[in-house]
């Protein structure tokens, strides 16, 4: 009874083995061919491109793909550990073209900006679950290149806003006309300075919270100049308070060398450029009471501001000072617009030393920064084209090259 | 005539001034009697006290079948009930006593702090002990004083906002510079240096560098350049302060160049690229010419006003031609979007400047008066 | 030469050299170095600000100017929180390295640094932050009193904005159908409209603005056009 049972049961599992070996021949996949790794181009390492000849889809539902493991791997693990690793699974048609792109390879021990030698291997998975042989890549290093392509449209829009200043500093030099549409609050410096010597009141200069590291500091630095300039003609009171120590020694060689400028370096009072705290509301509390204590008469807030923009301005309010403003600093433009008698907004701010310089040259960076806005209006216009061509076909040509579009742009 | 004057205001003027000195001295008083008369009557702030014991100790290595191991060289200082020292995976280092402290943590409420010390009271070991600490207590008066010092400046400047101002300019000061000095200056600069005398006195737990050397070498740069702009005090050769100022600003507009593009420039200019006919659901090819009735009106609108703006507020910025004409219309209409955004703005920050109000008045009241 | 011509090289070739170490992956990180750098600079300037503090306010206490008092009070308050600090005195022992006394936290409640710390400096500034809600109100007022047609546009604006974030502008406008033609009348949808779409794009063009403006001042530096701050005579 026993035998014949056993009999039986081992004939099934024969029966059974050449059965599904049987069926398996006929479904197994073909064995992937012309399987080429190539480094990525362009990138910053650890990234490799696997190509290989796709079958015919009927037969075969998605890639394997294996890399060999770094010598760094197989003594990490255990000694009897895999020599290969599994990378990822790909739609069997992504190793045309291009190829497939395998990223966050471990970077070598020796040199971090490219990987080892690395052996990649592909199978194809078929319809019924069955896996074909694999068959290996070449070797392939993964290396960093100097040139990181993803960054090309970036390049190419600062050539074209440089290119644009550039052009228009040379346009400037060989003689063509720069010249610039009024901005109503520059031209109120000089009637602010004029009205504090007439009242023999100080004039105020806020250079913002921040240090030099932002360009609206140096901005305001550079307007500064400008202030001090006119003060020192007309024999006002400067006070400069500061909220950083650098600043605070940018701010005095500023003024020098504008009383130098002036003719008048005598004039010069170090004193009233003073460091007062790097704290934002220490500072404000500070330039506040000195505000009400001293009534200037003219006050500038020329920089990067944050929640203080209102308390300076709405106290220079309350003393009766001519104000002017000017940050590029988007959340603080409604508190200045609606406190200050001028305010220079976002771009005029970042013009204005330009501006108030009246050189050639700067005067020509200006017309260039408007000829970058024209091309970015222009490219601004273009991408809302495609984008509504896109939009009526979103499967088309169009869709396809408003996308690229944007996203060469960084989008 | 000037003496009738002053005769006709000066009573005027003492009348006010016994209002005053009246309002002082009665709220004086009030304050007096809720800080003594009720029962936990003003700014009582408890601390839970917490022990702390550290002992010093050796890892024991395990050495095979040898059983008394041997110790490693490198000691740390853990808690005298740490599991490591009762199994013998650590042993206590012999002649070094044990470090005793007591850790402060503020309990939120005096309410809390009665309950916890009733828990304990009724016998409750789990309950942490709790403290009256008198410094905090103290804490809470003056910054309640000062408080309403920064508030007395919306009357007008006196000298109890001077006082404030002059202590918060004092303290910030010092504040930040000590802060540089620890979180900066040691670990980024002495920490490069000599890393060796700083994990021995200041940071023990200050990360080993894998290139030491060169690490000393760029912390260099930083000093030098330090030195150079210290230079200014020096009697001759401020001049040589121009050079580090030259170097940062240099540096910062290299970065701001390309990050000003990258960041702000082109992906503002992409977010702008939208389709001018928004669609309700993503049409087919097939039905777009039919699907007139599927075009979102108010998406179409809002994305057309939305390109639109930006392009008049461009205009408004662009300073090559006079706001005339057809260009001075359309920058007129820049100058309303302008001014719409900032409207905006205002009354999106109201709110939270009105909250920051609420929460210094809620400090005096709950924390200083202790009426809620 | 000293003065001039090198501060304006090394101005340029630091600019230039960022620009373009941004573009390839062995050099991105020096703008991370070059900034870590300049917290450096920044602290080891803190001598020049005290320096600075120091000097004006002591000059004020000597010379018994006017407000001499007050400068006391900050020199005094300067002093005991960088003495507080600078010693870490009653701070709490590190509890890994209790030994090392200079191991912990400079900023811990119980040490007197942090003591003047949470009940001087951050009321303090705190409260100053408070103010805003004041002349947020005054400027809104003064705002309210311009008669031209952009102050009433931003302070339309922000009162619809404002309204429509308080229960005001439901029991005001909510009674109209959210799918009625009059729906856009209704606070909560004119402050979406608003937020959404107009200063959305309003935003947008300032921000491009920022950028051309940030990168044409960016490269006038790097050009020398702009020196005024390296002359000093």
């Amino acid at each position: 009874m026993m035998n014949a049972l056993a009999l039986r049961w081992a004939f099934r599992t024969m029966a059974a083995a050449m059965l599904s070996a049987n069926a398996g021949a006929l479904a197994m996949p073909p064995a992937p061919t012309n399987v080429v790794a190539t480094d990525r181009p362009g990138d910053g390492g650890g990234a490799v491109m696997l190509q290989w000849t796709a079958p015919a889809p009927s037969e075969v539902k998605e890639a394997r793909i294996e890399r060999s493991a770094t010598a760094a791997e197989l003594k990490a693990s255990a000694p009897n550990s895999a020599a290969w690793i599994s990378v990822a699974s790909a739609p069997t048609l992504a190793g045309e073209g291009l190829g497939f792109e395998i990223t966050d390879l471990p970077p070598s021990a020796a040199n971090k900006s490219s990987t080892d030698q690395l052996v990649f291997r592909v199978a194809f998975l078929g319809t019924d679950g069955e896996m074909s042989a694999f068959t290996d890549s070449n070797t392939v290093v993964g290396v960093a290149n100097i040139f990181l392509a993803k960054k090309l449209g970036l390049a190419v829009s600062l050539v074209l806003v440089c290119g644009s200043v550039i052009l228009w500093i040379l346009l400037a030099r060989a003689g063509r006309s720069v010249k610039i549409r009024r901005i109503a609050a520059l031209d109120a410096v000089d009637e602010a300075i004029g009205r504090a010597t007439e009242m023999g009141r100080p004039v105020l200069f806020v250079p913002g919270i921040q240090d030099m590291t932002d360009i609206q500091t140096v901005a305001g630095v550079t307007i500064l100049g400008r202030v001090a300039k006119t003060a020192a003609e007309y024999d006002a009171t400067l006070e400069v308070p500061t909220c950083r120590s650098i600043v605070m020694s940018a701010c005095r060689d500023t003024v020098q060398a504008a009383h130098f400028g002036a003719g008048r370096p005598e004039t010069y009072r170090e004193a009233n450029i003073n460091y007062i705290t790097d704290e934002q509301f220490g500072y404000v509390a500070y330039v506040a009471g000195r505000m009400v204590r001293e009534k200037p008469a003219a006050c500038f807030y020329m920089g990067a501001f944050y929640a203080e923009s209102l308390v300076l301005a709405e106290n220079g309010n309350a003393v009766g000072a001519i104000q002017i403003a000017g940050t590029a600093e988007p959340s603080q433009l409604p508190f200045f617009v609606a406190a200050c008698d001028y305010t220079l907004i976002g771009e005029e701010f970042l013009a204005a030393s330009a501006y108030l310089s009246g050189e050639r040259d700067q005067l020509g960076s200006i017309k260039g920064q408007d000829l970058g806005k024209l091309i970015a209006v222009m490219v601004i216009l273009v991408g809302c084209v495609l984008a509504t061509v896109a939009a009526f076909a979103p499967e088309g040509a169009s869709a396809r090259a408003s996308a690229a579009f944007q996203n060469f742009l960084g989008g | 005539m000037s003496t009738a004057n002053t005769q006709t205001s000066a009573p005027g003027r003492s009348d006010l001034r016994w209002l005053w000195i009246s309002l002082m001295v009665f709220s004086v008083a009030a304050l007096a009697a809720n800080a003594f008369l009720r029962k936990d009557g003003m700014a009582h702030r408890y601390v839970e006290v917490i022990e702390f014991e550290r002992v010093e100790a050796k890892a024991v290595v395990e050495s095979g079948a040898n059983a008394t191991g041997t110790e490693t060289a490198q000691t740390e200082w853990v808690d005298p009930t740490d599991a490591r020292l009762a199994n013998g995976t650590l042993r206590l280092v012999e002649g070094v006593a044990p470090i005793k402290w007591k850790l402060h943590k503020d309990v939120a409420s005096t309410t809390e702090a009665n309950e916890t010390s009733a828990r304990r009271a009724a016998g409750d070991m789990s309950a942490p002990v709790v403290e009256l600490s008198m410094w905090n207590s103290l804490g809470v008066w003056a910054a309640a004083l000062l408080t309403l010092g920064i508030f007395s400046f919306l009357y007008r400047d006196n000298p109890y906002y001077k006082v404030s101002e002059s202590l918060l300019i004092g303290s910030s000061a010092a504040y930040w510079m000590i802060n540089g000095f620890w979180t900066t200056i040691v670990p980024n600069l002495f920490g490069k240096l000599a890393p060796d005398v700083v994990r021995a006195y200041a940071i023990p737990s200050l990360p080993v560098s894998e290139h030491p050397g060169l690490d000393a070498g760029l912390a260099f740069v930083p000093l030098i350049l330090g030195f150079m702009l210290i230079w200014r005090l020096a009697p001759k050769g401020g001049w040589i302060a121009v050079w580090p100022l030259a170097f940062i600003i240099g540096t910062t507009a290299g970065l701001k160049l390309v990050s000003s593009i990258e960041s702000d420039l082109m992906a503002q200019v992409v977010a702008t690229m939208k389709p001018m006919v928004v669609f309700t659901a993503p049409s087919t090819s097939a039905v777009a010419s039919s699907a007139v009735s599927a075009v979102n009106f108010w998406a179409t609108v809002g994305s057309l006003v939305g390109v639109v703006g930006v392009l008049s507020v461009l205009t408004y910025f662009f300073f090559s031609v006079e706001h005339k004409g057809a260009v001075g219309k359309a920058a007129r209409l820049g100058v309303w979007f302008l001014m719409i955004t900032f409207g905006s703005a205002f009354g999106l920050t109201v709110m939270g400047r009105i909250t920051l109000l609420a929460q210094r008045l809620e400090f005096l009241f709950n924390s200083w008066l202790n009426i809620n | 030469m000293l003065r001039r011509t090198i501060p304006m090289l090394i101005l340029a070739a630091s600019g230039i050299l960022l620009v373009v170490a941004y573009f390839s992956p062995f050099t991105t990180s020096w703008s991370e170095t070059v900034l870590g750098w300049f917290n450096v600079l920044a602290a080891v300037a803190f001598v020049l600000g005290a320096g600075n503090l120091l000097a004006v306010n002591l000059e004020l206490v000597s010379a018994r100017r006017a407000g001499w008092a007050y400068a006391l009070i900050t020199l005094l308050s300067f002093a005991a929180m960088f003495v507080f600090g600078l010693f870490k005195i009653g701070v709490v022992p590190n509890p890994d390295h209790p030994n090392v006394y200079f191991a912990g936290d400079y900023e811990s409640s119980q040490s007197a640094f942090g003591w003047v710390y949470e009940y001087i400096f951050s009321p303090l500034t705190s409260t100053m932050f408070a103010l805003l809600a004041f002349y947020v109100a005054s400027a809104a007022f003064r705002a309210f009193r311009a008669k031209n047609i952009e102050a009433i546009l931003l302070l339309s604006t922000a009162f619809i904005v404002l309204i429509a974030q308080t229960a005001g502008g439901m029991f005001l406008t909510g009674w109209i159908p959210e799918d009625s033609m009059f729906a856009f009348l209704r606070f909560d949808w004119m402050k979406v409209g608003i937020t959404e779409y107009i200063q959305t794009a309003g935003m947008r063009a300032i921000t491009i603005g920022i950028a051309l403006g940030i990168a044409a001042t960016s490269l006038r530096l790097i050009l020398g056009l702009d020196k005024s701050y390296l002359s000093k005579n």
